[in-house]
């Protein structure tokens, strides 16, 4: 039986609840202060680098083309920060996975709320990025309203990797090397210059990754462009995602129940 | 009201129960039963396979090979029933750091899909259960140790259990905060709650036990009441001469159990008058003449360097 199969979803929404109430608790920490980062640096990449960029990148203003890329950032890398350290905190350092392993919670069930929480996570602090977008003027097609939907995919698939190599580590630095690769991808990621500018084995590189297509899904979203290409990137980012997680699921069984 | 038409049964039905990691045998083909309302105990030394068996019961730990039946339910079947019928307080407290003490209860309350008004309802009496009135609305962090304790006791009985299940209740805590803990589990033993116990603890083995188990080695050595382990593997009394180094055991008396650990020497026999004689050997120690305890059997079970 697939792992993912086993999830019972009403189960899955008391464990995204429980995170969620602690995240209201902890507003303060929680909610307003990873806001101030990405504020800045839409000032700093909008108005800093925007102002030595003559002309327009692939026909948009730099702001609106580099925007799409903090934003698709912004919420992936909340994801992955949830489904690291912080879900490494709920498994070892507090025991919460335990206390909720004692009650007819089951791992999977568990797991997928680990994801969700962290997609959501990521959900929350896009909607805020894409609000300050739309008030410096970057977002200019309504299609922008469905860059939501593409965050969502691809932060779950942030977070289902990065519970996986969560459910593997037994020390927190060997995160390093996961951080390592995620940085350095940013910068082939086509977040802050056109892809097509890379030598071609770089751009294949990029594409394999999936994250690659939300962030294009984003932007051409936020022009106002709709192509059977995005609609395939869209694909291949939930079927990264349905394989990720079943992975995922199954690693951490191995891991809470031994 | 019997569940499908069956006689009750057990609450716990252990067969051949073993667990295995790689080489180490944890659990080693062992059966016992736990009958509803008694409170069963295991005590072992540490290391001796308890919370490998402790984990087996609430499905943590999958059997490598046997048949464990917890209310009735097969573990490798039946987890999610299984772990709505149980309440469990694992060996570390795992309250959520995050959370009031009334929050904890209510957040997890969730976990066994309990309505709202049920769960606060709940909360509230076992605040009052665990005497912490007081702390309702404070976090966990600023609990005492005895008082973390008394909240997981509570937070396992939210579901109402059929099968209360403590890994090492106590271990950790001082005496006056382990005698408040044993009145609560008296209570609701008295109220008919199952309570299966792991601890290293004689005096709470036979203190709160109706029958336990001795492990070792993930082995079953002893299983009985209290009292009758005593009766049986440690005679009646015991003789205790400390500071013996060097001297030797006195052995060969007719029905006298001999035992040397570190410098104190053991003997154990049916009655006072036949360690009357020992007294006059050891006039220079410090000598004790007791009843045997649990803690005698299991030390004369768990010993390797036993003379007799």
């Amino acid at each position: 039986m697939p792992a993912l199969a086993r999830v019972n979803f009403g189960d899955a929404w008391r464990v995204w609840r429980r995170n969620y109430d602690v995240y209201v608790r902890l507003w303060k920490t929680e909610i307003i202060a990873p806001l101030f980062e990405p504020v800045f640096s839409i000032i700093g990449f909008g108005w800093g680098v925007g102002s030595l960029v003559a002309g327009k990148v692939m026909g948009v203003p730099y702001l609106t083309f580099v925007g799409a890329g903090l934003l698709a950032f912004t919420a992936l890398l909340r994801a992955l920060f949830e489904c690291t350290y912080s879900s490494f905190f709920r498994m070892v350092y507090q025991s919460t996975f335990d206390a909720v392993l004692c009650t007819p919670v089951e791992v999977e069930s568990l797991g997928l709320a680990e994801i969700a929480w962290g997609a959501s996570k990521a959900l929350f602090d896009g909607l805020f990025v894409l609000a300050v977008l739309a008030v410096f003027g970057a977002v200019t097609s309504p299609l922008s309203l469905l860059i939501p939907i593409t965050l969502t995919i691809g932060a779950l698939w942030v977070a289902a990797l990065s519970l996986l190599i969560t459910s593997r580590i037994h020390d927190i630095n060997n995160y390093n090397f996961y951080l390592a690769f995620v940085f350095s991808y940013l910068w082939i990621s086509g977040a802050y210059f056109p892809l097509e500018r890379m030598p071609e084995p770089v751009q294949w590189l990029a594409w394999a990754v999936p994250l690659t297509g939300a962030v294009d899904v984003s932007r051409q979203l936020m022009i106002g462009n709709l192509s059977w290409k995005m609609l395939a990137e869209t694909l291949y980012l939930i079927v990264a995602f349905l394989v990720t997680a079943e992975f995922t699921l199954r690693s951490l069984r191995r891991r809470m129940v031994n | 009201m019997k569940e499908n038409g069956n006689a009750p049964g057990f609450a716990i039905e252990a067969r051949d129960l073993t667990k295995t990691y790689g080489n180490l045998v944890a659990v080693n083909r062992i059966s016992f039963n736990v009958k509803y309302g008694e409170a069963f105990g295991m005590l072992g030394p540490n290391g001796a396979g308890k919370s490998t068996m402790m984990r087996m019961i609430y499905c943590r730990s999958p059997l490598s090979h046997g048949l464990l039946r917890v209310v009735g339910k097969d573990v490798t079947l039946d987890a999610r029933a299984i772990n709505g019928a149980v309440g469990v307080v694992p060996q570390e407290n795992n309250l959520d750091p995050d959370l009031s003490v009334r929050d904890n209860l209510l957040v997890y309350a969730r976990y066994f899909h309990l309505p709202r008004h049920i769960a606060e309802q709940r909360a509230d009496e076992l605040i009052e259960f665990a005497e912490l009135q007081e702390k309702r609305d404070v976090r966990i962090e600023t609990l005492s140790g005895g008082m973390k304790r008394r909240l997981m006791i509570a937070r396992a009985l939210l579901n109402q259990p059929k099968i209360l299940v403590l890994d090492e209740p106590t271990t950790g805590l001082d005496p006056h905060v382990r005698l408040a803990i044993w009145e609560k589990l008296r209570e609701l033993r008295r109220q008919g709650l199952t309570i299966v116990l792991s601890t290293h603890y004689m005096d709470e083995a036979e203190k709160l036990c109706d029958r336990l188990v001795i492990v070792d080695r993930g082995k079953i050595l002893v299983s009985g009441t209290p009292r009758e382990l005593i009766r049986e593997h440690a005679r009646h009394f015991a003789l205790e001469a400390r500071g013996c180094n060097g001297q030797p055991l006195h052995t060969g008396l007719p029905q006298v159990l001999a035992e040397r650990r570190g410098s104190t020497h053991f003997y154990f026999a049916p009655s006072a008058e036949e360690l009357a004689p020992l007294m006059k050997a050891y006039e220079n120690h410090e000598v004790l003449l007791r009843p045997s305890n649990l803690e005698d059997v299991f030390l004369l079970l768990t010993d390797n360097e036993r003379l007799i």
